[in-house]
């Protein structure tokens, strides 16, 4: 068994995570306690009445709202520039790169291994010509890979549809106002089906106990050679021959 | 006691001198050519065959006990006020998305053409905080409008329905129990535009809303089995970490 450290996280990478989880928190909260509608408030009246309160009145929070997802989105924007070929690049590619039978193996493996167990599980996918082995993945697993697409589309949505409904009231005019109203429309949906997404990477990284070693990651930066050998085995070959 | 403050408008008494417009317009600063007030005419010919004569009917926000535009807006920025029964707009927290506009079937609403949110009539909130009368009730020469506590049967707009027969201008699909009351025959008493919810808003309440909460709902759902799992039933059998060590060691 080997206890040894690979670097998986630089410090950049670990701001801009758990800044974007804290803003992420709080532009939901209020966020959703700017639906006073009682017809499209998800969790009912309590939760507004209680933002509203905490915050002295809905146009207090509306305004935090919109001063946080500013921060938030220019933060980002700047972190997303500043290494645009360091690491924006080769992050895209790394979501965005798909390997269609493998990726689809593990992703068909991993529920079953997460309910049952690895024993039945490996009975369960034996009628497939599979064996209870995960296949390989990079240094994001299909599932991350997934997530991180759904994470930064609902993003750029979020951002775009906010940067409208904030131009509304200063710039534009009555007949661009459908766009508007379908913005509000269309910034739910996208925290909505994010925030459900945003559940299961919670749940993965930080209750599951076989991520363990990732979620503690993202506090100092690496994890056990073992463990990156396991989740992770194509990472661990590049890491390996590259001699780092 | 609870209050209602109410309109009632006498129409026998309207002769379209348009005074209330012009004053609801400088007390308010409403830009040129938006209108929070206004002044139709039913020309009786046309209803009543040798009538002969023009009838005017002076409206505004009709401060309904049922209003349709709370029920379009998104954040709550559109308000009924409780403590007088009034339905009253907070500039700071609407952002101009125009929704409650076709929700009003009254045309009551617009969209600020300088300040880009929604407005309409206040009753003259900030005259009434200084103790005067909304501008358009002071300023009419005929004494057709009538402004005050319809819950108080002291007040004026009480004396005169107790006294009169009145009428609401409603439209039959679109219910909103307005808080203006008709004396004197103001004409076609069934309004004639019905209450829109825009496409989008429609799409938010039916699709959306039970998408997304489907969604998220199943991902809890999840969450919450496997954490139960995680936390009441043995951790898989030692042969599952078995692959991991052999591979490895």
């Amino acid at each position: 068994m080997n206890n040894r450290m690979i670097r998986r996280h630089g410090p950049g990478g670990i701001f801009i995570h758990w800044f974007n989880a804290v803003c992420w928190f709080f532009l939901l909260a209020t966020g959703l306690g700017l639906i006073k509608n009682p017809d499209l408030q998800p969790l009912g009246p309590w939760w507004p009445n209680f933002m509203n309160s905490l915050f002295g009145g809905g146009e207090t929070l509306l305004a935090v709202h919109w001063g946080t997802g500013a921060v938030w989105a220019g933060i980002w924007l700047i972190f997303i520039l500043a290494g645009l070929l360091r690491y924006t690049a080769p992050f895209l590619r790394q979501i965005f790169s798909y390997h269609l039978s493998r990726d689809l193996e593990w992703m068909i493996k991993k529920p079953f291994q997460m309910i049952l167990g690895t024993k039945a599980m490996a009975a369960l996918v034996r009628p497939l010509g599979w064996d209870g082995n995960m296949p390989e993945q990079g240094f994001y697993n299909v599932g991350q890979k997934a997530a991180a697409v759904a994470m930064a589309a609902g993003g750029l949505v979020l951002v775009i549809t906010g940067v409208i409904m904030t131009l509304s009231k200063y710039f534009l005019s009555p007949n661009q106002v459908p766009m508007v109203q379908w913005s509000i429309t269309i910034h739910f949906i996208a925290a909505g089906l994010t925030f459900g997404v945003l559940l299961i990477h919670i749940y993965m990284a930080a209750v599951s106990r076989e991520e363990r070693p990732a979620f503690i990651s993202m506090f100092t930066g690496t994890v056990p050679e073992d463990y990156a050998a396991h989740h992770h085995g194509l990472w661990y070959e590049e890491v390996k021959n590259s001699g780092k | 006691m609870k209050t209602q403050l109410a309109m009632v408008i006498d129409a026998s008494r309207c002769w379209d001198c348009k005074a209330c417009m012009a004053a609801c317009k400088t007390a308010n600063k409403v830009p040129e050519g938006q209108w929070r007030n206004w002044i139709k005419s039913v020309d009786l010919d046309l209803v009543e065959p040798g009538g002969g004569r023009l009838i005017f009917q002076p409206g505004n926000c009709m401060h309904c006990s049922e209003p349709l535009c709370i029920k379009a807006c998104p954040t709550g920025a559109t308000y009924r006020n409780e403590a007088d029964g009034t339905v009253l707009i907070n500039r700071e927290l609407c952002i101009g998305c125009g929704q409650c506009l076709p929700a009003c079937p009254y045309g009551a609403r617009f969209r600020h053409a300088e300040l880009r949110v929604a407005d309409k009539c206040d009753f003259c909130a900030e005259r009434r905080a200084a103790g005067l009368e909304p501008a358009c009730v002071a300023t009419c020469p005929t004494k057709a409008r009538a402004f005050g506590n319809l819950a108080d049967p002291e007040s004026e707009v009480a004396r005169l329905l107790k006294r009169n027969e009145s009428v609401q201008l409603v439209q039959a699909k679109s219910p909103t129990d307005p808080n203006i009351r008709y004396l004197g025959n103001p004409g076609r008493t069934d309004w004639p535009v019905e209450a829109q919810m825009p496409s989008a808003f429609g799409f938010w309440k039916n699709v959306a809303g039970p998408v997304v909460k489907i969604f998220v709902g199943f991902s809890a759902l999840g969450f919450g089995a496997m954490l139960a799992k995680q936390l009441f039933l043995p951790d898989h059998p030692e042969e599952d970490r078995q692959p991991e060590e052999k591979r490895h060691e």
